[in-house]
């Protein structure tokens, strides 16, 4: 399972957060702890450049795109390496959505259009799509090119 | 780079004025969310509220039911909409919303107008829309189109019928199980993706079959798998075949493993990965097997993205623990990520390190490991920690470079887990390694003196009382000791006290000198300080009221284990008057009552023992010592060594319950019946238990207490006491039958008769067996007491126990009939184990304390044989435990 994909800016504030499977109760915990984790690893840190850490049974896989960072945490099948094409998945719609590694405004901005793609890559936390012009073509509901 | 990073400076100076969610609040966007209502529809004004109810949705926001379901009725009447990019908002809002709103099936006929559109992408989308809103009785209706979607042309529409029965088998197992025909079509889809979803949506319809599971398998893997995400779903079933399966018995050879060697050279690194993982986690896996495997990991240990890394280091670390020679040729690159960026994966390297290393390379891996310990947290040095520990007891000659790095890091800031793992792991090496013990004393010495944890310093005071007299140099540690009375806090000051008196015990030629600092230790701010030394200066001699105590006792005292469970000794102190007759601590019942046990069974059953459940901390057996002795027939006994649990001896839902507990005397046996009358309409006088001893020939009864009225459902006893040996466990069997006069109740009044009928009903046998003169005392250390006991009085044998449902069976069962306390956990057994040793400890009748350490195997039909060693005090006690299990 896909427990969480969670945006926040450099300052550690939420931007998109998706839970799947995480009791309400327990959020704000996994909010903490993957901000800190972000604050004491991320700055400095390449874009893109991955980063992974594992807490109990669960797997995180976060990174750093222009000013945002992601993370993905994944349980049992979704681990460290499934997490990397999820965050890979991401960082390329993202990426795509907004033409260049974005800034937080020029996330914002987006915001709608990466909703959408998360839609498409996420669905109740499993991994759904996985090519990103694929998926750039499924938010404007144009059916991909392969077939 | 340095451009980029000036543009992004600029581009925040904007965020502050510009973000487009500046003061974004809940209310306004539900008024701004009217617009949906506009007879002509702005889509891209549509658009952009959407965006902001899934801002406020993705913050953590939350809308009422209310708020909720208007938004959504609001949403709804934008499916009149032409525009794409609008249409494609309004399918994701409406499932981020349907969890909160009421009535989202309203929006059901819109959905099946797309479902059956020409446009493709509307059909994909609205798809999986209506499956998450959907319940089972929509579902039926839809059934047949998402059938046709599974097997449609288009790759999305038939991704999205997939994915949607993979979520709805969770709801609807039935219905979606009755789609395996197309999905296996779908299996055999050239489009990637679609295959991908297919294989895991049959996979799970089937999963329970295993035969199916094993053809889907086989036809897969001869065949072509389009992506590496299929691979690996592939390689993960084959796997699960394997281990069902087992080896082929002619060949020797494992089926599909040329399957999951061949994945090992796939282009993707994902592919790669699950098979290599596949093949370590193969049980009973041979390094002919492992070497490919291990070998594509040890090229990912170099791989420039940290996952691989991660993840390569990950797997070599859980094989190490089964084959560490399997992972000593990637120990040179392991090396290299001790320095790894990331702390995780340079610990794992460590760790593994650590159990690959050989004798010659630990000086070099400390070295290493030294400079790496300071700039982790203190969760990875715990982990380090411990891997030194084990490494230290497999290369016992280089205790000197590991003690030393040790004490060391026991020097440096930490919390209080950290130091507690140092600590504990300085202890082992001195109880294991006899050539480590004052190097390691000397360690923990200079570590309490700026110790800021009482709890360590305690321990570690106390266990330099029990090894530091035993030293060369006893007198070093004095003052290390006696700093501990000047220094520190009242509990920390009492511990120093008791162990300056061990040492005053142990070793002669210092006792005049303890005197002395025990002495001074008497104008102690603290009432224990001042109590321990009064009483230790008496004890030792050194007081004005000595007591006159051989130095046998005084050992015994100040280093033997109170060897009665602390919970009995707090109520026994708690229920005793005072009175002209001391306290005396062999009252104190020994028998260890786990509390967990005792709540477990309580709830849900009537009160099975006295007229109510004993309350608080009182323990069971407390209880019963305290209602017996009140009976004047039973008083005489003395003292009460064991009661069993309750034996049933009706059925349940009976018309009278009743069962049993045994109370075992060194010369008698109390018998007592817990009675439960569960008629209404009658009430039971004169209740008795008429036991027949034939089959119990040291037993003869001396007394029984008769139950004078049992009414309906208020429990109540009768008892029957027999006199046997003293001090012999003697056992038997005895059969009971109740016997009472019974009278009808009227059920409007309450009253009973007058007259009643003799009446009798049988009841089960009920056994006195060895187990009920064994008390259930553990020990600390197994080992330790296991030495100490020597094998004067040992008795070793082998059993067959026949066929088994499991090992963990046997063990329990085992465990159960000897009726003794299993230590350090060994009465659990891990799954899938082929042999394992329980370590059994117990005090028996006459107070002779008894260890066993039994050793199971099983073999293939499940035959379980045992091997039984028993070590006690007492010759006849040894060969009373193999008669136990002889005869069970």
């Amino acid at each position: 399972m896909l427990l969480a994909v969670l945006f926040s800016n450099s300052e550690g504030n939420i931007l998109i957060e998706r839970f799947h499977g995480v009791p309400a109760e327990e959020r704000l915990h996994w909010r903490t702890f993957l901000v800190k984790l972000g604050a004491d690893n991320l700055k400095g840190a390449k874009s893109e450049e991955l980063f992974v850490a594992s807490h109990k049974s669960v797997y995180i896989v976060y990174t750093m795109l222009g000013d945002v960072c992601i993370y993905v945490v994944g349980k049992d099948e979704y681990d460290e390496l499934a997490l990397a094409e999820v965050i890979f998945v991401i960082t390329s719609s993202v990426k795509d959505v907004c033409g260049k590694p974005p800034t937080e405004r020029l996330f914002l901005d987006k915001y709608g259009k990466i909703c959408l793609c998360l839609d498409e890559i996420v669905w109740k936390g499993m991994l759904e799509n996985t090519d990103k012009d694929r998926i750039r073509r499924l938010i404007r509901l144009k059916p991909p090119t392969d077939i | 780079m340095a451009q980029p990073l000036v543009k992004k400076d600029d581009d925040r100076d904007e965020e502050a004025e510009y973000s487009p969610f500046t003061g974004i609040e809940k209310g306004a966007v539900l008024q701004e969310a009217r617009v949906f209502n506009d007879p002509q529809l702005d889509p891209r004004r549509c658009s952009q509220v959407i965006t902001k109810l899934l801002y406020l949705l993705n913050q953590g926001e939350t809308f009422t039911k209310i708020e909720a379901t208007e938004v959504f009725f609001a949403v709804t009447k934008l499916f009149q909409s032409r525009d794409i990019g609008l249409r494609r908002m309004v399918y994701l809002i409406i499932k981020e919303l349907s969890p909160s709103a009421d009535e989202v099936i309203i929006v059901t006929s819109s959905l099946m107008k797309d479902m059956n559109s020409k446009t493709d992408m509307y059909r994909a989308n609205a798809i999986r829309v209506l499956c998450r809103i959907t319940d089972g009785t929509l579902l039926t209706q839809i059934e047949r189109y998402l059938k046709q979607a599974i097997v449609d042309k288009n790759p999305v529409v038939a991704s999205a019928a997939l994915v949607s029965g993979i979520h709805l088998l969770q709801t609807n197992p039935e219905i979606v199980k009755r789609w395996s025909n197309e999905v296996q079509e779908a299996v055999q889809s050239r489009a990637a993706l679609v295959q991908f979803h297919a294989l895991a949506l049959l996979h799970q319809i089937r999963q329970n079959d295993r035969l199916a599971v094993s053809k889907l398998v086989t036809s897969l893997t001869r065949g072509t798998v389009r992506s590496p995400l299929a691979q690996c779903l592939l390689i993960r079933y084959t796997s699960q075949v394997i281990r069902e399966s087992g080896l082929n018995t002619q060949t020797g050879d494992r089926p599909f493993y040329d399957y999951l060697e061949g994945c090992l050279r796939h282009k993707a690194e994902m592919v790669i990965f699950e098979a290599a993982r596949a093949i370590t986690e193969l049980s009973g896996v041979t390094s002919r097997e492992l070497t490919p495997a291990i070998t594509v990991l040890q090229l990912f240990l170099s791989s420039s993205k940290p996952v691989l890394r991660f993840a390569a280091i990950r797997t070599l670390n859980k094989v190490a623990m089964t084959h560490p020679m399997a992972v000593t040729n990637c120990n040179i690159d392991m090396e290299s990520l001790i320095s790894d960026q990331n702390r995780s994966i340079a610990t794992l390297a460590i760790t593994t390190l650590l159990k690959t290393g050989n004798e010659s390379s630990v000086d070099r891996l400390m070295k290493q490991i030294t400079n790496f310990m300071s700039d982790i947290a203190d969760e990875f040095k715990i982990v380090v920690v411990e891997a030194i520990r084990s490494l230290c007891l497999k290369f016992p000659l280089k205790y000197r470079t590991l003690m030393n790095f040790l004490s060391n890091i026991l020097r440096e800031e930490g919390g209080f887990e950290y130091k507690k793992a140092i600590v504990d792991s300085i202890v082992i090496l001195i109880r294991d390694i006899p050539d480590a013990k004052e190097s390691g004393l000397f360690h923990l010495c200079e570590f309490i003196e700026d110790c800021e944890f009482t709890y360590l310093s305690t321990q570690i005071l106390h266990f330099l009382g029990n090894e530091g007299p035993k030293t060369s140099d006893p007198s070093k540690y004095i003052r290390y000791i006696y700093n501990r009375v000047i220094l520190e806090n009242a509990t920390v000051r009492a511990s120093a006290v008791s162990t300056l008196a061990k040492f005053g015990a142990m070793v002669d030629f210092l006792k005049p000198r303890i005197f002395v600092l025990l002495r001074r230790c008497l104008f102690d701010s603290d009432d224990e300080v001042r109590d321990r030394a009064t009483l230790y200066l008496n004890m030792l001699g050194g007081g004005d009221d000595s007591v006159d105590g051989t130095d046998k006792d005084v050992k015994d005292f100040l280093f033997g284990s109170l060897d009665v469970p602390l919970v009995n000794l707090e109520t026994s102190l708690k229920n005793y008057e005072p009175s002209e007759e001391p306290f005396d601590i062999d009252s104190v019942p020994r028998e260890f009552k786990s509390q967990a046990l005792a709540e477990k069974k309580a709830p849900g059953k009537k009160p099975t023992g006295l007229g109510a459940p004993p309350s608080g901390p009182t323990s069971t057996i407390d209880a019963y010592e305290k209602m017996l002795s009140s009976i004047p027939e039973f008083s005489s006994f003395g003292n009460l060594i064991k009661s069993s649990e309750p034996v049933e001896l009706t059925e349940a839902e009976t018309e009278y319950a009743v069962n049993v507990v045994k109370h075992i005397y060194d010369g008698h046996v109390v018998f007592q019946y817990n009675c439960t009358n569960t008629i209404p309409e009658q009430l039971l006088e004169n209740v008795t238990v008429i036991v027949d001893a034939s089959e119990a020939e040291e037993f003869s009864e001396v007394s029984s207490k008769l139950l004078r009225s049992l009414p309906y459902d208020s429990p109540k006893q009768t008892f029957v006491a027999f006199e046997k040996p003293a001090g012999v466990p003697a056992v038997g069997k005895f059969s009971n039958m109740l016997k009472f006069i019974v009278k009808e109740v009227d059920p409007s009044t309450g009253e009973a008769e007058e007259d009643g009928v003799e009446d009798e009903y049988q009841l089960e046998d009920l056994e006195v067996v060895a187990a009920d003169y064994m008390l259930k005392v553990g020990v600390s250390n197994f080992r330790n007491a296991w030495e100490s006991m020597g094998p004067d009085c040992e008795r070793v044998d082998e059993y067959g126990l026949g066929a088994r449902e499991s090992l963990a069976e046997a063990v329990s069962a085992v465990v159960n009939i000897l009726g003794m306390q299993p230590c350090e956990g060994t009465e659990v057994v891990p799954s899938n184990s082929r042999s394992h040793t329980c370590l059994l400890s117990g005090v028996f009748m006459g107070n002779v304390k008894v260890l066993v350490r039994l050793s199971f195997g099983i073999d293939g039909p499940k035959q379980v044989a045992m091997k039984l060693a028993v070590r006690s005090e007492d010759q006849t006690v040894s060969d009373i435990i193999h008669e136990i299990i002889a005869s069970g």
